[in-house]
């Protein structure tokens, strides 16, 4: 039945409406630019969902856990490869995207005898001398799109760009805290618009912020933010860290 | 479960690079690089890593800078005696299959993982080795917290990759023989090594290079005309570091010409 045409197309566009059903109800991930570096947040109801690919190189993912798994590892051995036989400053986000994950989600999507990956997935890095943090977000089909500054995944396309309005806002340059409740506004938002059916106009409509806490506070009931960074000043090779719970205490308090 | 192993993604994507099969008159046409002396002892802190900057070929000085000490993570450290080719080679494999492990499973190899990774990588360079250009006899440092406090550990390994951990101290390159009998008797009958502060620990390890450097032309002594050090490396359960030129120049210094 595949052998006409038009029944791969229906078949491509069954399987675009499953994937971005599956993806609806994901947590958000929110990434921006702050003094020393670039920030990533998100919600958890427990395992880890932020993580580090190279030295400045950092990954998340929402959708199904085995499928972030694989494509995690997909980068990570892209990049380990590319460092034995280059070196280290020759791993870039760019070529990691356009000529590894992209083309990986691409192809996996378009055979439709394989099962898609159901994830959508957002790469950071850090530029350790200049202050120029890329993003890229790539979805499900492997289309990817870079961005300077702020990036968000989140179960709708309305939700993400809702999200990266609201990121940026901000006039760059502010401190991790300042960032931190930046990302929790931001993540609130777009958990809120991720849930709500469109008006009558097709618009996602405004969130106001007694609905940004209430996600917040939902959010703490079943699970945990988890915030990560790439920091610039870091002494070590590697610039990304996992902040401890202490360091969010505050910020989210503030939401509460 | 997909392959954690990166040696073996390298092997599936046909990126490892294997030895070159070489002739047998091959091994004889040229003179390979080599000769060095490296030395670990345990102190009260840790271990103490030391190498002499000299690569030779044959009877020549090729180059009075090497850097046979390195640290392949935060925690350990690889001395690296034989030949320089093979020698990088390795060191560098084992520090990114380290921290490839570290970032795809989420937590550390650990050491008996650490220690085979390393045997593999010298099984792995066997045809060089047996081809008489490309053998390397590592030595591998490391801090245990053993809970009582830091625990220096050592261990040593031949050309075919088998390991072997050291108590005390260990030496290889072409300039071992000559100390090896004077690290046993201080060890024994002056005082063990374990029990020493880092302080004097260094001032023994400055001591030895200096000894073997007489004795063996393939090991470089201290120049003072053109500030070439020894490298010397801390193990320590706080991490790695290397002793900074300043405070080599000062034991140097105590030691009176």
């Amino acid at each position: 039945m595949l052998d006409e045409p038009y029944r791969w197309v229906e078949a491509i566009r069954n399987r675009r409406e499953y994937t971005e059903d599956q993806l609806a109800g994901a947590s958000p991930v929110v990434a921006l630019a702050y003094d020393d570096g670039l920030l990533l947040l998100t919600s958890t109801p427990g395992p880890r969902k932020l993580f580090e690919v190279y030295n400045q190189v950092a990954f998340a993912g929402i959708g199904h856990p085995a499928d972030i798994e694989k494509l995690r590892k997909a980068v990570i051995d892209i990049a380990h490869v590319e460092v034995f036989n280059l070196s280290a400053s020759d791993v870039s986000l760019q070529r990691l995207v356009n000529l590894g994950v992209g083309p990986l989600m691409k192809s996996a999507f378009d055979e439709i005898f394989r099962s898609p990956y159901i994830a959508r997935v957002l790469v950071a890095e850090l530029d350790p001398a200049a202050a120029a943090e890329t993003f890229y977000t790539i979805d499900p089909d492997g289309s990817f799109h870079s961005a300077a500054g702020a990036a968000a995944i989140a179960g709708s396309s309305e939700a993400a760009g809702s999200i990266q309005a609201r990121l940026r806002a901000g006039e760059g340059g502010e401190s991790l805290d300042q960032a931190l409740a930046r990302a929790l506004g931001a993540w609130g938002a777009g958990r809120v618009l991720a849930g709500r059916e469109p008006d009558e106009t097709g618009k996602p409509g405004e969130v106001d912020d007694g609905e940004v806490r209430e996600a917040v506070r939902a959010a703490l009931d079943g699970g945990r933010f988890e915030a990560a960074v790439l920091e610039r000043s870091r002494p070590t090779k590697t610039k990304f860290r996992l902040l401890g719970p202490g360091e969010l205490e505050s910020s989210v308090a503030a939401f509460e | 479960m997909e392959s954690a192993d990166f040696l073996n993604i390298l092997k599936e994507r046909g990126q490892l690079p294997s030895a070159p099969d070489l002739p047998a008159s091959a091994a004889s046409a040229g003179e390979a690089t080599e000769g060095t002396t490296i030395l670990a002892v345990r102190c009260a802190e840790g271990v103490l890593v030391a190498g002499d900057r000299r690569a030779t070929a044959g009877h020549t000085v090729i180059h009075d800078r090497a850097d046979k000490v390195l640290s392949v993570d935060d925690r350990s450290v690889l001395a690296l005696s034989g030949s320089p080719a093979s020698a990088y080679e390795i060191a560098r494999m084992l520090e990114i299959s380290f921290q490839h492990y570290r970032r795809t499973q989420l937590q550390e190899l650990s050491l008996d993982g650490r220690l085979r990774t390393l045997s593999r990588l010298l099984r792995q360079n066997l045809p060089l080795a047996l081809q008489g250009i490309g053998a390397v006899v590592p030595i591998y440092a490391t801090c245990e917290d053993a809970g009582s406090g830091p625990e220096g550990k050592i261990f040593f390994y031949d050309v075919l990759g088998a390991t072997f951990e050291s108590v005390d101290f260990c030496t290889t390159g072409s300039g071992s023989p000559i100390i090896r009998g004077a690290l046993y008797y201080m060890n024994r009958w002056e005082r063990p090594f374990a029990e020493r502060s880092g302080g004097e620990a260094l001032e023994l390890v400055v001591k030895m290079l200096e000894t073997a450097a007489e004795y063996d032309t393939a090991t470089g002594g201290f120049k003072a005309t053109a500030a070439i050090y020894p490298q010397v490396m801390r193990v320590t359960a706080e991490g790695i570091s290397a002793v900074p030129e300043g405070e080599l120049a000062q034991v140097y210094a105590g030691l009176g010409g």
